[in-house]
């Protein structure tokens, strides 16, 4: 993963500063330890810092039970950690992953979803403990008279809010939805210190495994107490009569529990927690080739290059198949009972309501009496987040904003579904263990398995009714598909086309219209591949992907040397090497005009050179000299320019956070919150209102800052270069 | 659109083009549909797979491959390779009669001769490309010639030198020559004027402007309702924005061939204010950016900060000293001593 260079300095800071204010000094101080001296043991660490073990064991259990740390044991006797830099960057997503998670499957998903993120893996046992403890008695069925809004809640709402809600139900929605992360953060941070976590799993002078294999033990107090209020805020019936709106973002029955958590599974966006995930990516190698070696070489050394292939290639498909047992779902005996019952149409919606509201209250009509529901099997799974799922939506948004833009609202609406139909079929974004040689792939004749197309028919039956697909297309192709209008004076509808009320198939032509903006785009975002269902699609994702890290990058340079710099990257582009007339002819201007961004654009990093002498002398005078634009290395400069603004935008908040530190303090006593007016003078409250805005502010562009990682980095494997 | 019909073989001259697939039986009717289809298109344009078949005549790819292949073998299309991928152009019914009827021979050195375009090639480079003999060559280029099919023109490099081209193109002006320069550099001016007369060309040919109420169906909330442009599918070529410049008449005392306007089309598109659909057709680029705004990175001061690479994690040039931060969110920094 060098490319992504998060093992680098500045990743490091960013990455500490995230630990620092998700989960408090004693994690973020062994954090940086292994950060400053990489692959360590307990000792080691104890050794480096000025605590001690018992201080550091702390500190590890929480980044243990975070994925923070990759840990192994292949020596018996001693455990190597080593930072997994990956999760670590990922904190600052949590905010996103649960607005997109929203998006998909509704807001009590994704406060299970915030719940699961908090705990860093957990038990379903436990969760379902959390969420229904087995002392309240309080049945959650109560409240389900409110179901069928449901829907309107989780469009509108913050996905936070429940979370928040016994804390600062008064605070209104002082931030948009991005901001969501960060107020999760302050609140866990405050909340759960780290000992207190630690506790239940501190017995890893033996065996660290354990930790991880035991989840969250059920019976500690601990776990309870951080989380029962959280529960209980939402299912509390007065909290929830102090809002307008009906409670309903929490899960509401443990059958509720077990069919989210099976459907978010199904989805690919939890998976099952695997000792192997905890070893880092060259402890995985290593397993993955001893084991190959065992088995397909047995006693015989490896000779000749041969071999080597063989075990090249079956190390990589042994990674897959060890990566693919996470994502499996294993058999939900609760799911098979309820499908049994009710006949749930999985695929049939999108956001599919968590299994249709109905299903869940017709089940726990039946089963009120057991509050903390049946025991089933599936109760010993160990689940957590699939952050390699979240970044396959992040995809589809950013894609979507982009056509949006490029191709205007009703394309980009198009778009969204086919790749919501895609998504559930990608469990990643691209291949991080290729085989060796990809195989080859002739013309234009590709071969791609069915779940991986998506026709315009599909399409025109999952899109949103709403939309008007008409908006954003020619009048001239339109009335070729629908209705009898014509078009008056090139521009006008004649009689107007009411858009919500043409026929299926014409929906289907209209759909087939908007796929043919979208493929006759620069950016190809999709690809004819047949005429089933009336024309069938595919998506190269990596050539978009790489389009996608080219447009950022123009949009870097625009940004700082406007188009100038941009013609010259896309003329260097174009023509590869070029020497300075070469490059003047290109781009049809004197030397004059184009040397000075030359030299910028060499020193930004952005543009190579090199210099091929012509003789024997090297004299600059009889040299040629060539200019070039090396995609993955601007990828990469960018890149890490982009870690270094974040983390410049971290320590920035930290700063505003220290100048107003007194007056938050006020501002969160208890008696204070709710009477601002009444207790904080005026003065008081513009300082306040002043660093919120500020805040807001900063956070922004950082969540903006992680999507341009996202894109530069996630999106795509390292590029070969020429 | 054809609905799919079982119909007699077409003649055998094809070599399987799908190897993966049997031959299906085709229709000759349907590779010459398509063939019109193409016709339809501006004079010049070289059309990808992605645009063949959205014409909605082949059912799948597989087959389309195998219509292209006829159309191939019967000299109506042309296959070529640009940037690394297959596309096709066509000929007139005319020079593909005139090509079925040439020699094996005539063939290649017509095919030789085609590669080079407006270069043209030298009868001696021709020789050692056919291993003809010099008999044999000068033969086939006689009737070539007779046949209207190419020309043959004296390099003003080399004067003894005869280079052979299309009969219907235009021998490049050697070297960095061309109707854009002066005095050995681009004319700005000519080519600033030129290339804005093409933009509001384009303009025209692709987009429309739609109005607000171009759809006046009964509604009340219409937040889309704003004009705009929308894109119309016809996407000029080279040639064709060549002639329709010409006509304006606002060139007077030069000729711009073909290849010149590719040439400004190019540079238009790494200019931004076009985009290249395929290989010679072009559009207006209808992104316009209405904020400033770009992505995260540059959008926050240290995007493009002068000293961002000196700045430290603390220190005299840090985020907390930082005057950029102090103007952007207009708070206080720390002071520097
Ligand atoms: S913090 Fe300020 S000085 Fe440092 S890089 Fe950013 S803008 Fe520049």
């Amino acid at each position: 993963m060098s490319y992504k260079q998060l093992d680098s300095p500045i990743t490091a800071k960013l990455c500490n500063l995230l630990v620092e204010a998700e989960y408090g000094d004693l994690a973020s101080r062994v954090f940086s330890i292994l950060a400053r001296h990489g692959r360590q043991t307990l000792a080691g660490i104890v050794r480096a810092s000025y605590f001690n073990g018992r201080q550091i064991k702390l500190g590890l259990v929480v980044l243990v039970q975070q994925h923070l740390v990759f840990y192994s044991s292949t020596d018996q006797r001693v455990t190597y950690y080593e930072i997994n830099w990956h999760q670590a960057y990922a904190l600052v997503r949590i905010g996103k992953v649960l607005t997109l998670a929203e998006n998909r499957f509704g807001k009590k998903a994704s406060n299970l979803l915030s719940n699961l993120i908090t705990l860093g893996h957990a038990r379903i046992a436990d969760l379902k403990e959390a969420y229904f403890p087995s002392s309240a008695e309080k049945s959650a069925a109560d409240d389900h008279s409110d179901d069928d809004d449901d829907d309107d809640d989780a469009a509108d709402d913050n996905p936070d809010d429940s979370r928040v809600n016994g804390v600062n139900s008064s605070n209104g929605k002082i931030s948009d939805v991005q901001l969501n992360g960060t107020r999760g953060v302050e609140r866990r941070k405050s909340s759960s210190s780290p000992p207190e976590d630690a506790k239940p799993i501190l017995n890893l002078d033996n065996d660290l495994e354990a930790s991880y294999l035991n989840g969250y033990p059920p019976t500690n107090a601990s776990t309870t107490e951080s989380k029962v209020p959280q529960a209980n805020g939402a299912v509390d019936p007065t909290n929830s009569a102090n809002d307008d709106e009906p409670e309903n973002d929490w899960v509401q029955s443990t059958e509720e529990l077990y069919a989210t958590i099976y459907h978010l599974m199904r989805q690919g966006w939890i998976i099952k927690v695997d000792q192997m995930q905890y070893l880092s990516a060259g402890d995985l190698d290593a397993m993955a080739r001893k084991e190959i070696t065992a088995e397909e070489f047995p006693n015989r050394p490896l000779t000749g290059p041969k071999d080597k292939t063989r075990l090249e290639i079956a190390t990589v498909q042994r990674k897959r198949r060890y990566r693919e047992q996470w994502l499996q779902v294993p058999y939900f005996e609760s799911q098979s009972d309820k499908r049994k019952a009710a006949g749930v149409n999985e695929k049939a919606s999108k956001r599919l309501k968590i299994n249709g509201t109905y299903v869940s209250r017709s089940e726990s009509a039946h089963s009120v009496n057991s509050t903390n529901g049946t025991a089933y099997p599936e109760d010993d799974l160990v689940i957590r987040l699939n952050h390699e799922k979240v970044a396959v939506a992040m995809r589809t948004e950013q894609l979507t904003r982009l056509v949006q833009h490029r191709l205007g609202f009703s394309t980009a609406q198009v778009y969204r579904t086919l790749l919501g139909i895609l998504e559930v079929n990608l469990a990643r974004c691209y291949e991080e263990w290729p085989d060796p040689v990809p195989p080859p792939q002739d013309g234009i004749d590709v071969q791609v398995e069915p779940h991986f197309l998506v026709t315009a028919r599909d399409v025109a039956e999952k899109i949103d009714p709403a939309i008007d697909l008409l908006d954003g297309l020619d009048p001239k192709a339109i009335v070729k598909h629908v209705g009898n209008s014509k078009v008056v004076e090139d521009t006008r509808l004649d009689p107007p086309i009411n858009p919500f009320q043409i026929s299926r198939d014409e929906k289907t032509k209209i759909v087939d219209v908007h796929m043919q903006l979208l493929q006759s785009d620069p950016f190809r975002f999709v690809i004819w591949y047949s005429r089933a269902g009336y024309s069938q699609w595919r998506v190269d994702f990596e050539k978009i992907a790489k389009a996608t890290i080219e447009l950022e990058i123009e949009n870097t340079i625009t940004a700082r040397k406007g188009p100038l710099g941009v013609k010259l990257i896309r003329a260097l582009k174009k023509k590869g090497k070029l020497d300075e007339r070469q490059a003047c002819n290109t781009m049809m201007m004197s030397a004059h005009d184009i040397r000075g961004t030359i030299n910028d654009m060499v020193v930004q990093g952005f543009v190579q050179t090199q210099e091929i002498p012509r003789v024997d002398r090297r004299e600059a005078k009889l040299s040629i000299h060539l200019i070039w634009y090396d995609l993955q290395r601007a990828r990469e400069k960018l890149l890490y320019d982009t870690y270094k603004g974040m983390v410049r935008i971290m320590q920035r908040l930290a700063f505003e956070k220290e100048q107003v530190a007194s007056l938050l303090q006020k501002a969160e006593r208890t008696d204070v919150v709710g009477n601002e007016a009444k207790y904080l003078t005026k003065r008081e409250l513009d300082a306040l209102r002043k660093w919120k805005d500020v805040e807001n502010k900063l956070l922004l562009q950082l969540y903006r800052q992680d999507e341009l990682v996202a894109t530069l980095g996630d999106f795509l494997g390292p590029l070969v270069t020429i | 659109m054809a609905t799919p019909s079982t119909t007699v073989k077409v003649e055998g001259s094809a070599q399987p083009a799908a190897p993966a697939e049997s031959p299906a039986p085709l229709d000759q009717n349907r590779a010459d549909q398509l063939y019109n289809k193409c016709a339809e298109a501006p004079e010049g344009t070289i059309f990808y797979q992605r645009d063949l078949s959205s014409m909605h005549v082949a059912e799948t790819t597989s087959q389309l491959t195998q219509l292209l292949q006829e159309l191939v073998d019967r000299h109506l299309m042309k296959l070529m390779i640009s940037d690394n991928e297959p596309c096709w152009k066509l000929r007139s019914r005319d020079e593909a009669d005139k090509l079925r009827q040439l020699s094996p021979e005539e063939r290649i050195l017509y095919h030789h001769i085609d590669q080079e375009q407006n270069k043209g090639i030298w009868s001696k480079a021709l020789r050692a490309k056919t291993n003809l003999t010099a008999q044999a060559l000068s033969k086939c280029l006689k009737s070539l010639e007779a046949k209207n099919l190419v020309q043959s023109v004296m390099s003003v490099k080399f004067p003894n030198r005869k280079m052979y081209l299309l009969k219907h193109l235009q021998p490049s002006e050697e070297v960095a020559g061309g109707p854009w320069q002066s005095e050995g550099d681009f004319d700005a001016a000519l080519i600033d004027t030129i290339s804005r007369v093409v933009e509001s060309y384009m303009q025209k040919e692709t987009c429309l402007n739609l109005p607000m109420d171009w759809n006046q169906y009964p509604t009340s909330d219409r937040t889309s309702a704003i004009a705009r442009k929308k894109r119309i599918q016809n996407y000029p070529t080279a040639l064709s924005v060549r002639n329709a410049i010409m006509s304006m008449g606002i060139i007077k005392d030069k000729n711009i061939a073909e290849q010149d306007m590719e040439q400004l089309l190019e540079m238009m598109v790494l200019d931004g204010k076009l985009e290249k659909v395929s290989g010679t057709n072009y559009r207006t680029c209808i992104t316009s950016r209405e904020v400033e705004s770009y992505n995260g990175f540059v959008d926050a001061p240290c995007g493009n900060c002068p000293v961002f690479e000196l700045c430290g994690d603390e220190g005299e040039i840090s985020a907390r000293t930082c005057v950029y931060f102090g103007e952007w969110l207009q708070t206080e920094s720390e002071p520097v001593y």
